[in-house]
């Protein structure tokens, strides 16, 4: 074993290494800054067991009823061999009539074993890349295979990665409305890094069989209802920014052993579990050697990482947990309490400094503050 | 005669077996159907032995004196044989209602199109759920019984693998090219479906709403069939369905007749009414081997 590598299997302890997912790779590229979550996940450690044995459960995971919608929604759009998906890329993408072909990647031969599926994805997929004429169209549930920090994950795009003039795109269904032409942004934001996922992992799969990434194209779609009804519309979703975000996170995962030399050599998030898997160690030590690893939080965190309730008790007091906004807005410190001595003319800093020039808008601010108040009363 | 009556006596014993197997497995669902299954036969038993009896005279005390040892599950009085007054079932079964939506529409289907499909035209509803058991209640009669019933709701089959396709139900005495499903295939039974359906609402007296929806299902989902369901034109929608099945049909027939030959020489009865989940991919087993 090489020495990254074990150094994570010792980070991890005993339990088994949990692998990725497009979510979780999604939300590393959403705070490519935190050393704790690129730490964490790189050594496959189960981060819902650990916040809640720390001490801080997060109420992680998608509702039940909101699976239940995407899965209800998805099933619409793709019944009868995706009969209303197909509308929608004839009219939105003015896909040829002839191609209407329709391959279930879900099952090979009633079987769903995932290695079964991904030989078969790759299969398919190589030969409509290779053949000039129609050799399918839409692929439902492909599983494909992406390298995550040394380790294969296996990801399932949620629909299809279809053909369209010689190039694949991918598809991603989503169960939020489109209304008047406007979706929720961060929701909007969190689809096109999934599906960013997924084109990078359809290009490795392609690459392996020596077809150029330009085969995939960058354009993604996005499938979602429309206004109050249940009829699907689809939207193309640029993703080349998320890509470039992917690539340089995913290549920091590469080079891992870099974050791993700033910890103690014998740092360790084992819960030390007990022949029945009940864990023995004291949750404060836990807490105590998660805390060694620093983090970088920030409010977004609290819909994509399950460490998130420990990480914002943890920086309770600084100006970070309050959002970016906030922080750019009381000057860039640190620390809240700072923000107050500076405000209060508590501390004064030396004339000329980066500090100086925020204590001054900060005395400002508190001035205004106070006269509005005054007048209030 | 006497094999049948065998036969039955066979099936009713294999059945008895498989209900208490279900109950023990504490599986309500198919312990019903199995019931139903072994009421059914049990009826036919009954039925054999009645024509037997009407055959031979002579054996009519044995017959009868075996008819009131049975322990019938029924309520009410029990049917006597011969009899006229022979009440009918409350409800069709399941089977019945499933052979009746995909008679109509001729394709294999997804259940919930076989439900909305029963609902819009035979005025009665089911639940989606129950047909999930349904085939796989139907596969173990087959096995245990082959061809004892006139039809079978059965698979319809991949055309690589030869596989039973996800979610699709089929009828055992169509053409086996009709059964298997290629990459096109679905996109042909959609419009055949389609045409289907408007030709039985064409059959129908008056307007039904129910019927209206389900061909503004299909009309949606096909270029030029339909600008709104308002303007729906049962006419129009038909011949928008076979534009597009033109341009579809010879490159899926060829698939399917290739698939079909493969299945008819490949695979056993049971496999050709219900795939095969055996001899799978043995080109993936190797590299996963190796």
């Amino acid at each position: 074993m090489t020495g990254p590598e074990a150094r994570l299997a010792r980070l991890r302890g005993r339990s088994l290494p949990r692998s990725h997912n497009a979510r979780t790779i999604a939300a590393l590229a959403s705070n490519p800054g935190c050393a704790r979550r690129a730490i964490l996940d790189a050594a496959g450690a189960d981060k819902q067991r650990l916040a809640a044995y720390a001490g801080f459960p997060a109420p992680f995971g998608q509702s039940r009823f909101a699976l239940a919608r995407g899965n209800a929604f998805e099933a619409q759009v793709k019944a009868e061999g995706a009969a209303q998906l197909l509308t929608l890329l004839r009219t939105h993408l003015n896909l040829p009539i002839p191609e209407a072909h329709y391959d279930d990647l879900g099952e090979v031969g009633g079987n769903a074993s995932l290695d079964l599926r991904h030989a078969r994805t790759r299969t398919l997929l190589a030969r409509a890349a290779a053949s000039q004429d129609e050799a399918g169209t839409m692929f439902d549930h492909p599983l494909l295979r992406l390298e995550v920090g040394g380790r294969h994950a296996f990801l399932e795009p949620d629909l299809v990665a279809f053909r369209l003039h010689g190039r694949f795109h991918v598809i991603e269904i989503k169960s939020f409305a489109v209304i008047d032409g406007q979706a929720d942004g961060d929701k909007v934001a969190a689809a096109a890094i999934q599906s960013a996922v997924y084109v990078l992992a359809l290009r490795d799969a392609l690459a392996e069989q020596h077809i150029p990434p330009e085969a995939v194209s960058h354009e993604t779609i996005l499938v979602c209802p429309e206004n109050f009804s249940n009829r699907p519309v689809a939207v193309s979703l640029d993703v080349r920014k998320q890509l470039t975000v992917l690539r340089r996170q995913l290549s920091r995962m590469a080079r891992i052993a870099d974050l791993l030399d700033l910890l103690p050599p014998d740092l360790t998030f084992d819960l030390d579990p007990d022949r029945d898997g009940v864990p023995r160690r004291r949750p404060a030590e836990l807490a105590a050697a998660i805390r060694q690893v620093e983090a970088r939080y920030a409010p977004e965190c609290l819909s994509t990482c399950e460490m998130c309730f420990f990480c914002r008790d943890e920086a309770r007091g600084c100006t970070a947990a309050l959002g970016r906004d906030a922080r750019e807005e009381l000057g860039g410190v640190e620390h809240v309490q700072t923000v107050l001595r500076l405000a209060g003319r508590i501390d004064r800093p030396a004339p000329g400094t980066d500090l100086a020039e925020a204590a001054a808008l900060l005395r400002q601010a508190a001035r205004l503050r106070a006269e509005a108040l005054r007048e209030a009363v | 005669m006497t094999e049948h009556v065998e036969s039955l006596e066979r099936r009713i014993g294999g059945l008895r077996t498989a209900v208490r197997e279900a109950v023990l497995a504490g599986d309500r669902e198919r312990a019903a159907a199995l019931r139903r299954d072994l009421r059914q036969a049990e009826q036919d038993w009954e039925d054999a032995l009645t024509q037997a009896e009407a055959a031979t005279p002579q054996e009519a005390p044995p017959v009868q004196a075996v008819r009131s040892g049975a322990a019938q599950p029924t309520v009410g009085p029990a049917p006597r044989p011969g009899s006229e007054a022979r009440e009918p079932a409350p409800l069709l079964p399941l089977r019945e209602h499933v052979h009746q939506a995909l008679s109509l529409l001729t394709v294999p289907a997804a259940p919930r199109l076989i439900a909305t499909v029963h609902e819009a035209f035979f005025a009665g509803t089911f639940a989606t759920a129950r047909l999930t058991s349904l085939k796989r209640d139907e596969e173990r009669s087959f096995r245990s019984a082959p061809f004892a019933r006139p039809y079978y709701i059965c698979a319809a089959l991949t055309a690589d693998l030869l596989a039973p396709a996800r979610g699709l139900l089929a009828i055992s005495t169509w053409p086996m090219e009709r059964r298997v499903i290629g990459s096109l295939s679905l996109r042909v039974d959609f419009l055949t479906a389609a045409i289907r359906v408007v030709e039985a609402i064409e059959r129908l007296p008056g307007p039904v709403p129910a019927t209206r929806r389900l061909l503004w299902r299909f009309a949606a989902s096909i270029p030029g069939a339909a600008a709104a369901a308002a303007q729906l034109d049962p006419f129009a929608v038909r011949q928008a369905a076979a534009a597009e099945l033109d341009v579809h049909q010879a490159t899926d027939q060829h698939v399917r007749q290739a698939a079909a030959q493969r299945a008819r020489a490949q695979l056993d009865d049971a496999q050709q009414l219900f795939g095969t989940r055996t001899q799978l991919a043995p080109q993936i087993d190797r590299r996963r081997g190796s």
